[in-house]
Formats: structure tokens, C-alpha cells, sequence
């Protein structure tokens, strides 16, 4: 029973990781029709910004101040990302030039890190205490990763469907040649939801940073597991990945306590397959996985 | 007749231009025996290990780039097939006290089952979905490794020595650097030969269009998976002598950065270039290497500078760019006289009694939109017959449910006297059923010669200019004409031809019409074709059938449905547009 309310409060927890990491890929990949691959080390890059902007023994007075300014930084860093990204797509007829290009970016953070911080995992201290729930005492970052995934998905719902910017964008993920036709600013736009996307696994990283692996070779695994949140929920849409996410979560949870950590990805592994193969479209998703 | 265009039997015929291939593959097999020789007859232990061991790399690169670049699929895993052979090997060999040969009668096959896994999802998905599916199996394969310990021997990996391997036998050659070069050279020339294979030039044509493969006649899945397989062999084999060669096998060999590794040096190279795994892997090992020799954990971070900056400032790759700046391609002269004289006798098909299409009562809708709204058709065989009607009244939808692209929700097609209600595109198309597309699906890798000969049937009187000249410097409407001749080539009885005059010059359109009446008259053919000018099908259709909203609102000759009152609105519209 114990076991059963820790790996369903914890997978939850973690799982609203990967659905903060989906929805990320989300937001670029309805305006550009680009995943980017290196989400995962951006992710890692929040919550090394909490390990180098927090004190040792951090107050909450702390923590409120460092969560925009790492969300800053990392939106800053995706929306100059977004641009390199979006550079070779101008002229060329290579249209996958950015599985390269992101898959690049990702190999080089992780590099740094290591170059950087060296291979062990970084701690981060909570300002908050952790809370009694069903008689298990539970870290307060994944509560706050909760509530930051729900923060995130109304933010991007009411971005998408009541201001202008956002509309424009929802065009974007619908016909890129009308809304180019119709006079949006495509590239602008583009780059804009690099950075929001930024915002997203910047404060994510941040607010899990003591629940999170941050470390040169943790990013791979969060993108993976975001990317499966986000097949399961439905590519593309962000209700999909506010629920796929705490499946996932769960069961890498399940997989970790029955067979051991070492399994969690190839559990995660063989769900996404299962997925692909069943329903590749997802739970909520319009787009189809398959061209032909 | 058809049915031999769609064997997958290699055809004899296709050709190449001479020379360029070679003379690649030529110098990339030079490489690799310099790169090989220099340091063992030099007696660099050191240098022979590594180049060995680039060796091994090249040959799991080759067969990478024949993977992205000619079968067109996104592969982060080949690190994984390449360590479950070695792993398999060293486990047999290491732990169990077998011989290494005998291991590697259970690498080898390891190596491949698990490459040929990956075919799995590319059945059902494409581009980044088989990437992260590919990836995923390369980051949980060292997992594995570690997770499963009693078997593996965990981190601390296993030993295995292969003494008789690494014994020169002549002035510091080892048979294992013969081994080596075998499987590198072979690696190269099984890409090469595979090129000019009808199975290389599918896996191309499967890769730009899967549309355009089932209208030739082929399922894009079963090229894909022989893409797979193909290079799972050499991978698994490169992988079994990675054991002889280094001696030791520990989960840490084989992370995901050993497969993104050879994903980049493919993209480094220059896609698609014979040689540029070559030059893709020369750069990526050896620059950092060299430059920081002190310095490993640095190395990583140049993998992805390295292949970042490639991709920004010479996107074809290091050989790819090199190659454009030798030599630019020659332009595609007269290509429309030559195409419209193309079309000779020994295309013909026998004629055919009856109709060559029948379908009766054909339902499909779209949500609640409904785009065939029990529609009744009937071309006569040897016949032209003309779809005409307003955007979105069904006449596309109509020539897919045809060919097979669509299912029907109910009614019932015969087609070529055979019941194709419910057949796939690519069987529809070995019936004799050729089609084209809206937007020609030509393929810019292959000549122009080989965009017609890969559906060929036998072989073809072609003009010479045809053999070196790319389609790209093709205008758009040529390209669509090109797409006819090759449906031409393929020996189809009944062409479905999908605004075939679109962006055609008056003086084309002419000619285009005389194309239409020789395919009729002259080859016996079946033309069913949608167009939006009135003039040109009313000049050269035998029969009309007039569609709006999914419903057939007029059918018959030209003359006799011309003064209809539906017709005529549709040329007054069409006025008015």
C-alpha cells in the first residue's frame, strides 16, 4: 500500500516533468513542425540555474527571485537556438537540417556540463519542507512540478486562444503558407516560440531541480520521457501532454520499484512503441505519426 | 506485362553515368588500404589500432548513409546493433569459453535481428518518430548491459583475446587488418553496386515519395525493411570484429554518443556521397583527438561543434560541397520535344474490349463532408476521357479511390476488368494502373533517365542528353510531363493523370493534346484525366463526365453535353475566375 501511494505520488510528480518537456516541444513544433531534440538538456539547464543561483541553505525570498531570472536565461538562450536553428531552413532544400542541428546543440551542453561541473549529479536544496501525504513524507518540488504543469497549460491556453501573438501562432501550426499569405511574420513568430518554450523548461527545471538528475548525461533520458508524454497525450496538443505525462511518470515509477532503476527507460522504451504501434496518433493527437 | 515492371528482379539496364561513381569508389577504396597499410608496415601500434578501429567505423557509416541518404530513414541506433554483435561475441567468446569463431555465429545474427527490430516501427512511422524510437533503443541498450550483470558481467565489462588475429604475418599486416579492409572496401562497393540496383533506386524514390513508389507498383515498407536489414549485416559484422580488435568489451564503449557519432559523420561527410563517411569519420575522430589529445572529455563537445557548424556553413556535408564546386550539372535541352517524341511502339499494350474502369455508386465522406457522393463512372477502353468540375468537386478523390489510395466507404470499382475495390495502392498499380500527382513527385537525386527508367518495364529507346541531366533544372511543367512519360515507360494500360497541363505554355498544351492522341491511338492506352481547361479537354477527350460536390451532373461526349445547363455554368464560372 506504502509502495503503491509512493510510486503513484512520485510518478506523478516526475511525469509532470515530462509533460513540462512536452508541452515545450509542443510550442515549437506547432510553429515550425521542429522537435528539438536538445529540450531535455535545456530542462537540465533550469536546474543548473538553481544549483548555481541558490545558496546552500536557500530561503524562499531566494527562490521566488531565481525562478523568472532562470526562466529568463534559458529563454533567451532557446530563442538564440531557435535562430540558428531556423537559419539553414531559409535557403535549403534540406528540410531536416534541424534534426542535426538540435541534436548538435543538445551533444554540446551535455559536453559542457561535463567540462564544466565534471560527471556526478548535482544536489539542489528545497527552500520548502517536504509534506505528510498518506502518511509518506514527500518532496515539495514535485507538488510545485504539479502545479507548475498546470500553471503552464492554462498560461499556453489562454496564450493560443486570446491574444493576437498567440492566435497568429495557432495559424502557424495549421497552414504555414496561409499564414504567411495572410501577412503573419513567420521567422518572428517561429523564434518567439523557441523562447516561450524556453520559459517552460527554464522555470521547470528550476522548480524540480532537487527531484531532477542534473547532470552532463541526465538530458537524453528527459527528452525521451517528454517526447513519449508527448505520444501518448497526442503530439501537438498540450491537454494530451498534461495527462501523458503522469502515465508516463507513473509507470517509469512502476518499472523503477518492480525491476529496478536501471529498466525505467526501457520500460519507457516499450510503452512508446506500444503507443506507435497502436495508436500512433495518441490519446488527443490530430497529427499523424505516419506519412503513408 | 506489368507485372514484370513491378519484379524487383535487378534490371540490366539501368545505367548510371560512368565514371563519377567509380572514380569515387575507386579513391575511397585507396583510402582505406593507405590508411591501413601506412601505419602497420611503419609499425605504429598505436596508428593501427586506430585506424582499425576507424575502419570498423566507416563501415557501420557507409551503410548509415545508405540508410539516410538513399532509403531516406532517421537511424540514432546503429551504435546499439553494432554493440549487441560485439557484446554478443564477447560473451560467447569471454564468459563461456567459446572460440571467436564460433562466437560469431552468434554476434552476427544478434547484431542483425536487432538492426532488422528497428524496420518494425518504420513500417508505422517516419522522420523524427523512428528517430527517437532509434534513439531511445541506443540509450537503453548500455542500460541494459549493466541492468542484466549476471549476464554481462556489468560495468566491468569482459576480455577477450584473439591472439591469432593480431599475429602479423607480414612485415606488422595482422589478417585482421585484411579482415578489416574487406569489410570496409565491401561496405563501400555494396553501396556503390546497390546504387545502380532497381532495389537502390526504389529505396530513393520510396524515400522522396511513398505515394509515387505504390503508384509504381511497390510497398515503401518492404524497401524500407530491406534498407534495414541491409545494413544491420555489415554493422553486426563490424561490430563482431570490434571484440579481436580493442579486446575488451564494456558497456561505456557502446552509450548513445557511439551512435550519434555515426549519424553525424554521415551529415559531416556529406549525405549521400559515396565517400563522405569516410571523410565524415576522419574528421570527427581524428580532429578532436589530435588537437586535444590531453583532453578526452572535450572531445564531445567538438563532435557537436564540428557538426553544427558543417551543417550551418556547407549543408551538403564536407564531400557533398567539394563535389558542387568540381563539377555543376548540365542543363536538361529540349526537354519537352524530346519527351513528346519519347512514346514509341514498343510501349504498346493490346487493346482491350469493354471498359477499363467501371464503378458503381462510390461513397466517401470526410468528416460530413462528403466527397463522393455516389458517384457511377464508365471509361470505355482505349479511350480519353475527361473529369472536369469546380475545386472540391471530387475529381481527385475519385482518381485515388482508382488507384487504390483511398478506401471507399461503399460502392464498388473494376478496374482493367479486375475488381479493385479494396486494394492497396502499389497491387492496384501492378494491375496497370499508372498515376501522377497534382505536385509531380520527381526525384531530384536520380537523372532524368533513371526518373523514367526505374518504372520501366523493358528496355527504352531514351535520348542521350537524358542520362547526365538532373530533373531540378527541370520548369515546373516539364516535371509534371516527366512524371507521364515514366508512367508511360512503366507499361501501364490506364493512366490517371492529376492535372497533367497545369502551368503548360499554349504551344505545350498543343503538343500535349497530339501526346494524349498518340498514347490513345498509337499505344493503345487508357487516359482518364482531371484538368481544369475546358478548351483542351473538349478538344481532345472522347468522353466527359462532369462533377460537382461529389455527384456526376453531366456525362457524354463533348458535343452532346456541351449545351447542358450545368456545363455551361461551368464555363462561364471559369470565365468569371
Amino acid at each position: 500500500m506504502d509502495e503503491l501511494v509512493i510510486i503513484l505520488v512520485r510518478g506523478v510528480g516526475v511525469g509532470a516533468v515530462f509533460s513540462l518537456v512536452a508541452m515545450s516541444f509542443n510550442v515549437v513544433c506547432n510553429s515550425s513542425g521542429i522537435l528539438n531534440f536538445a529540450q531535455g538538456n535545456l530542462l537540465v539547464m533550469g536546474g543548473l540555474c538553481a544549483y548555481l543561483l541558490l545558496p546552500g541553505d536557500p530561503e524562499p525570498i531566494h527562490w521566488l527571485v531565481s525562478l523568472p531570472l532562470s526562466a529568463l536565461l534559458v529563454a533567451a538562450f532557446l530563442a538564440l537556438q531557435g535562430w540558428i536553428t531556423l537559419l539553414p531552413l531559409r535557403s535549403s532544400v534540406e528540410q531536416h537540417s534541424w534534426l542535426i542541428t538540435t541534436m548538435a546543440v543538445s551533444v554540446m551542453i551535455g559536453a559542457v556540463i561535463l567540462v564544466w561541473q565534471g560527471p556526478f549529479a548535482l544536489n539542489v536544496r528545497s527552500p520548502f519542507p517536504n509534506f505528510p501525504l498518506f502518511g509518506t513524507r514527500t518532496p515539495m518540488s514535485y507538488l510545485l512540478a504539479v502545479a507548475c504543469a498546470v500553471f503552464w497549460y492554462v498560461v499556453l491556453r489562454w496564450f493560443h486562444s486570446r491574444t493576437q501573438t498567440g492566435l497568429a501562432m495557432s495559424a502557424l501550426s495549421q497552414d504555414l503558407d496561409a499564414a504567411r499569405a495572410a501577412g503573419i511574420q513567420v521567422r518572428r513568430l517561429q523564434i518567439l516560440s523557441f523562447a516561450i518554450s524556453g520559459l517552460i523548461v527554464g522555470s521547470s527545471g528550476f522548480v524540480a531541480a532537487p527531484v531532477i538528475k542534473i547532470s552532463a548525461d541526465s538530458g537524453i533520458s528527459y527528452v525521451l520521457n517528454g517526447f513519449i508524454a508527448a505520444v501518448v497525450g497526442g503530439l501537438g496538443n498540450n491537454l494530451g501532454a498534461l495527462i501523458g505525462g503522469p502515465l508516463v511518470g507513473v509507470a517509469a515509477m512502476f518499472a523503477a520499484f518492480r525491476f529496478g532503476g536501471q529498466l525505467q527507460n526501457a520500460f519507457s522504451l516499450a510503452l512508446l512503441i506500444a503507443v506507435l504501434m497502436l495508436r500512433p496518433q495518441g490519446l488527443f493527437g490530430r497529427m499523424a505519426a505516419r506519412r503513408v | 506485362m506489368s507485372e514484370a515492371a513491378a519484379n524487383l528482379a535487378p534490371a540490366g539496364q539501368v545505367s548510371r553515368p560512368p565514371g563519377i561513381v567509380d572514380r569515387e569508389l575507386c579513391l575511397g577504396i585507396a583510402i582505406i588500404a593507405i590508411a591501413i597499410l601506412i601505419p602497420s608496415l611503419a609499425g605504429s601500434i598505436y596508428w593501427t589500432y586506430t585506424v582499425l578501429l576507424l575502419g570498423l567505423y566507416v563501415t557501420v557509416a557507409v551503410l548509415q548513409n545508405m540508410l539516410l541518404g538513399d532509403a531516406g530513414q532517421v537511424s540514432f541506433g546503429q551504435g546499439a546493433v553494432f554493440g549487441v554483435a560485439a557484446y554478443t561475441c564477447g560473451i560467447m567468446a569471454g564468459m563461456h569459453g567459446y572460440g571467436f569463431a564460433t562466437s560469431l555465429l552468434f554476434g552476427i545474427p544478434a547484431g542483425i535481428l536487432v538492426g532488422s527490430l528497428f524496420a518494425l516501427p518504420a513500417l508505422r512511422v517516419q522522420g523524427y518518430y523512428l528517430g527517437f524510437v532509434t534513439l531511445s533503443a541506443a540509450v537503453v541498450f548500455p542500460e541494459l548491459l549493466v541492468a542484466f550483470n549476471d549476464y554481462t558481467n556489468g560495468i566491468n565489462g569482459i576480455r577477450v583475446n584473439v591472439p591469432a588475429l593480431n599475429r602479423p604475418f607480414f612485415a606488422g599486416i595482422t589478417p585482421l587488418c585484411v579482415i578489416v579492409f574487406l569489410l570496409a572496401a565491401g561496405a563501400l562497393v555494396l553501396h556503390a553496386w546497390l546504387r545502380r540496383q532497381r532495389l537502390g533506386q526504389r529505396m530513393v524514390i520510396a524515400a522522396a515519395s511513398p505515394e509515387a513508389a505504390m503508384t509504381l507498383g511497390f510497398s515503401p515498407g518492404h524497401v524500407r525493411s530491406a534498407a534495414f536489414v541491409i545494413a544491420a549485416v555489415g554493422t553486426a559484422m563490424a561490430g563482431a570484429l570490434y571484440v579481436p580488435l580493442v579486446g575488451f568489451v564494456s558497456p561505456s564503449a557502446f552509450h548513445v554518443e557511439l551512435s550519434i557519432f555515426f549519424f553525424f559523420s554521415v551529415i559531416v561527410g556529406g549525405q549521400g556521397r559515396l565517400i563522405g563517411p569516410i571523410a565524415g569519420v576522419a574528421v570527427l575522430y581524428l580532429l578532436p583527438n589530435a588537437l586535444l589529445v590531453d583532453l578526452v572529455q572535450y572531445r564531445l563537445l567538438g563532435y557537436g561543434a564540428v557538426a553544427l557548424l558543417i551543417m550551418l556553413l556547407f549543408p551538403d556535408g564536407i564531400v557533398g560541397t567539394i563535389a558542387k564546386r568540381l563539377g555543376a550539372g548540365r542543363p536538361g535541352a529540349e526537354f519537352g520535344e524530346l519527351a513528346l517524341a519519347m512514346p514509341n511502339s514498343a510501349l504498346a499494350t493490346a487493346a482491350r474490349p469493354g471498359l477499363a474502369v467501371d464503378i458503381a455508386d462510390a461513397r466517401k465522406t470526410y468528416g460530413k463532408l462528403a466527397a463522393l457522393d455516389g458517384v457511377n463512372l464508365q471509361v470505355r477502353a482505349g479511350s480519353i476521357h475527361g473529369l472536369v468540375g469546380p475545386n472540391g468537386s471530387g475529381k481527385t478523390t475519385l482518381l485515388n479511390a482508382i488507384s487504390g489510395f483511398i478506401a471507399l466507404d461503399s460502392g464498388r470499382i473494376a478496374a482493367l476488368g479486375r475488381d479493385t475495390t479494396s486494394q492497396a495502392a502499389w497491387r492496384t498499380a501492378r494491375l496497370g494502373i499508372g498515376r501522377t500527382f497534382q505536385t509531380p513527385r520527381v526525384f531530384d537525386a536520380l537523372s532524368i533517365r533513371e526518373n523514367i527508367e526505374v518504372a520501366a518495364a523493358g528496355p527504352l529507346q531514351l535520348p542521350e542528353a537524358w542520362t547526365a541531366a538532373k530533373p531540378d533544372q527541370l520548369p515546373h511543367a516539364q516535371r509534371r510531363l516527366l512524371e507521364v512519360l515514366r508512367v508511360v515507360a512503366s507499361n501501364a494500360e490506364l493512366l490517371l493523370l492529376d492535372e497533367p497541363a497545369a502551368g503548360l505554355s499554349p504551344a505545350e498544351r498543343r503538343d500535349f493534346a497530339q501526346l494524349l492522341r498518340t498514347l490513345r491511338d498509337r499505344l493503345g492506352k487508357t487516359i482518364v484525366f482531371v484538368e481544369h481547361d475546358l478548351a483542351l479537354v473538349w478538344r481532345v477527350a472522347d468522353q466527359i463526365t462532369v462533377l460537382d460536390a461529389g455527384r456526376v451532373i453531366a456525362d457524354g461526349k463533348p458535343a452532346d453535353i456541351v449545351a447542358e445547363k450545368h456545363v455551361r455554368a461551368l464555363f462561364t464560372g471559369a470565365a468569371d475566375a
